[in-house]
């Protein structure tokens, strides 16, 4: 198709990939796939500025003002006729209370419902509450990924000019399209099989859905809801520790992914499945290298851990590094680029069936969703006028499993944030989760 | 079997003006089979014949033609 004046760019395969999962979460009854970022502040930032950056940010990333479009089977980004408002400043009322205020404010930005073909890409929100802030940046999956709003963030608090100019749209094709073009037809071919046949035998394991209980369905409407949790130093690095001695330097996201898979099977052994599995980045190779080639936190490649495993931590720990030193011998990130290119090309529905679920079979197959986005720095721990005092993100996920666990240090404080549906899950469900989690964590 | 094949290939993946005319040494690849016809047409195959077929043999040497087809099949369905 030749490129009209008002397209923007085409969603390359692996936005198709986030994509399936918007649609996904939308079916669901849910707002869609959308990721946030918030830094806590200490003070108030300077809103002049920050709006003037958020401006300058839209004018020289025009993917952010765009709406999605379909055409033909593609999707693309196309020019509005008229830019969305990306910032939004939020004021608490006097005599309110400022900590509800700040909650559910973020419940509304996390569930507020924008047709697809309408949503905005990226929105910016500083929600004010006497003497301190949260400045929040929800975007929706596919305009970037958590690493791209990582960027987005780092250009915001840019206090220097020229550096701000430096970060601009890389000039050359998305990882994952050079990526493929290096394979000739036969080998895009015999790649898509190796991921199709990783596919297949991860769903010969039924997944355990840890909070799908035999209930009639609920009158309510489904909402995410959200609780952060936050260790203290002391015993952040106990973790650490514990980490590096059950897998290794690489493999803290594994030893978050092992706890919190034991924690759930304590709080509900009763449930039906074989193992326990979870989708995750390919950011667990070795120096990061060449990653993360499929992008985005809700990957292609699994986690997956039988039942009897479960139990015993060393054999657990020891299954999980030596499931990912086979991932990265057999380079399934690279097999699962000709399969979400195939995959590009199906409807939406399609695709998540093919790629994410086992729908049709056993259902989801992700007993949770999964994200680390490791140690975040960010200089001076400063954001245009105000310190940081805390960061944490959000996701939206989809109906089962109804729980995306996500984690990030900052300041040597690991912070876990719990992403779940109501009514499927509860603030209480959570409240207990965690203390069998931090029990887990900070064993020996 | 071939029948079965030319069925599928003819009906879902290619057209030719004249699928009797298509003998069954003729190149499928030159008459349009492309990749996404291609992984098409061994999902069939497996799921037809209840065969997994190697990644690594996933070759034109094996595709080509009808009859290229057949041995390919026939190599796993047998043994």
């Amino acid at each position: 198709m030749s490129k009209q004046p008002d397209m923007i760019e085409a969603l390359n395969f692996a936005d198709s990939f986030t994509l399936a999962m918007d649609d996904e979460i939308r079916r669901d009854g849910l707002a869609g796939s959308y990721g946030c970022f918030a830094l806590e502040l200490e003070s108030i930032p300077d809103v002049i500025e920050l709006q003037q950056r958020v401006a300058e940010f839209a004018s020289r990333f025009p993917t952010s003002t765009a709406h999605l479009q379909q055409k033909g089977r593609r999707f693309y980004w196309v020019k509005r006729a008229q830019a969305p408002q990306l910032f939004f400043h939020h004021i608490a009322e006097e005599g309110h209370d400022s900590k509800a205020f700040q909650q559910q404010t973020i419940q509304q930005i996390i569930n507020e419902k924008q047709e697809r073909d309408q949503v905005t890409p990226i929105e910016f929100h500083l929600i004010n509450q006497p003497n301190q802030s949260i400045f929040l940046m929800r975007w929706i999956h596919p305009f970037c990924d958590a690493g791209g709003a990582n960027l987005i963030l780092q250009y915001l608090y840019s206090d220097d000019d020229n550096q701000r100019k430096k970060l601009g749209k890389p000039a050359v094709k998305a990882l994952v399209s050079t990526q493929l073009a290096k394979y000739s037809w036969w080998k895009k071919i015999s790649l898509f099989f190796k991921a199709k046949r990783y596919i297949d035998t991860l769903d010969h394991l039924k997944s355990i859905q840890p909070f799908v209980k035999d209930q009639a369905p609920s009158t309510s409407v489904p909402n995410l809801h959200y609780t952060v949790k936050r260790l203290t130093t002391e015993q952040t690095t106990q973790v650490v520790k514990q980490a590096r001695k059950h897998v290794g330097l690489t493999g803290t996201s594994l030893y978050y992914i092992g706890c919190l898979m034991r924690a759930l099977d304590k709080l509900h052994p009763e449930t039906q499945g074989d193992a326990y599995c979870t989708p995750y980045a390919f950011n667990l190779r070795k120096q990061r290298a060449l990653t993360p080639v499929t992008g985005n936190h809700i990957s292609a490649l699994f986690a997956q851990v039988p039942r009897k495993i479960i139990q015993n931590r060393e054999k657990l720990f020891t299954h999980l590094k030596q499931q990912n030193m086979d991932v990265i011998r057999q380079q399934l990130d690279y097999a699962f680029l000709p399969l979400m290119w195939a995959g590009s090309w199906l409807s939406l529905e399609e695709y998540g069936k093919i790629l994410r679920l086992s729908h049709g079979k056993d259902g989801e197959r992700s007993s949770f969703w999964f994200s680390d986005i490791g140690k975040l720095e960010i200089p001076n721990d400063h954001f245009i006028g105000a310190n940081i005092k805390a960061v944490f993100h959000i996701c939206q996920v989809s109906t089962p499993p109804a729980l995306a666990f996500l984690s990030c240090i900052y300041k040597n404080q690991l912070t876990l944030s719990y992403n779940f549906i109501q009514p499927m899950i509860s603030k209480n469900d959570i409240d207990k989760l965690h203390t069998l989690v931090l029990a887990e964590l900070l064993s020996e | 079997m071939k029948e079965q094949l030319r069925n599928f290939i003819f009906q879902e993946l290619i057209f030719v003006a004249e699928p009797d005319q298509f003998s069954n040494t003729d190149d499928l690849l030159e008459a349009g089979l492309d990749s996404m016809g291609l992984m098409r047409l061994i999902m069939f195959i497996e799921d037809e014949y209840g065969i997994t077929l190697p990644d690594t043999e996933i070759e034109p040497e094996n595709v080509q033609t009808f009859d290229a087809l057949e041995q390919w099949i026939l190599k796993y369905k047998q043994g």
